[in-house]
């Protein structure tokens, strides 16, 4: 039985906004132990030849919908784990903009292995700069994330 | 500025190992990613979840491998791809050791590598990254 509704696969969520703030990118950047100063201080990344604060690369990890999308809200944590994560940029992520990004769901498959069974989900977010309109533009980054999910033993024992 | 990776011969390696990962730091990366699965925090939850205890986020491996990079090429944020698979479980105090690998030429535009991140003896993540000059 699956806990994962197959018939979303494709299903893209609703659009939700990011605003980069650069306390956000500082703490990100100390949570991770990322000593560079171009993460904290304006005038070292400016000399490093960025308009304003940049956001770390794997920083749009963060960016996350407010609800989680339908076809991952019913899973069950424990059996959660991060599988593989890309990031593909067309430009930097700077503090000051603002983002409009959406999940897709791509597909989800069945996979075993010796340490057993489990769900590949496959998951797309991609963040658009917003322009005074509000009007999503041009493409900043593209986040490929999978994730497995583990069956729980009991249900591979029967 | 230019860093190592730019001026490294295809195959060269170059490596470097992170502080031990700290429960501290699990809280502070849950805040900072918004990335609150209890597994990375409560140890009687990661338990149930037959994890064995408390497992770091993959990502913040990831985050070392993006922080190593970004050293290694002088100035970070010229990371144009980065991409990891995550192989096996980092838990608190563990110290991980990230190593690239450069996979083009010292001419070409752009610099492709290979990662790893090792706790002792075992791979717990492999990745590729691109740099622009």
């Amino acid at each position: 039985m699956s806990e994962i509704d197959l018939s979303l696969v494709g299903s893209l969520s609703q659009p939700f906004v990011v605003e980069v703030e650069r306390g956000a990118i500082r703490r990100f950047a100390e949570a991770v132990g990322e000593p560079s100063p171009i993460y904290r201080e304006l005038p070292a990344a400016r000399a490093a030849g960025f308009e304003d604060i940049p956001a770390p690369p794997t920083f749009p990890t963060a960016f996350r919908p407010p609800q989680e999308p339908a076809w991952t809200r019913d899973l069950d944590r424990r059996r959660i784990l991060a599988g593989e994560m890309s990031f593909h940029y067309e430009r930097p992520v700077l503090a000051g903009m603002r983002l409009e990004c959406r999940v897709r769901f791509v597909d989800v498959e069945d996979k075993s292995s010796a340490s057993g069974s489990m769900q590949v989900i496959r998951q797309q977010i991609e963040a658009r700069l917003l322009d005074a309109d509000e009007q999503a533009g041009e493409l900043v980054v593209t986040c490929g994330r999978v994730t497995l999910y583990r069956r729980p033993r009991t249900e591979q024992l029967s | 500025m230019n860093g190592p990776l730019f001026v490294m011969k295809t195959g060269e390696t170059v490596s470097m190992t992170m502080p031990p990962v700290t429960t501290t730091q699990l809280v502070q990366y849950a805040g900072a990613s918004g990335d609150f699965n209890r597994i990375h925090y409560d140890h009687p939850f990661a338990v149930e979840g037959q994890m064995g205890g408390v497992i770091a986020h993959g990502m913040l491996t990831m985050a070392f491998m993006a922080r190593a990079v970004g050293e290694w090429a002088g100035t970070p944020g010229r990371v144009k791809n980065i991409s990891a698979r995550f192989t096996s479980p980092v838990r608190p105090g563990d110290r991980v050791r990230v190593q690239a690998t450069v996979t083009t030429p010292e001419a070409a535009e752009s610099v492709a590598c290979t990662l790893e991140a090792w706790v002792d003896d075992t791979r717990v993540a492999v990745g590729e990254a691109l740099l622009s000059r």
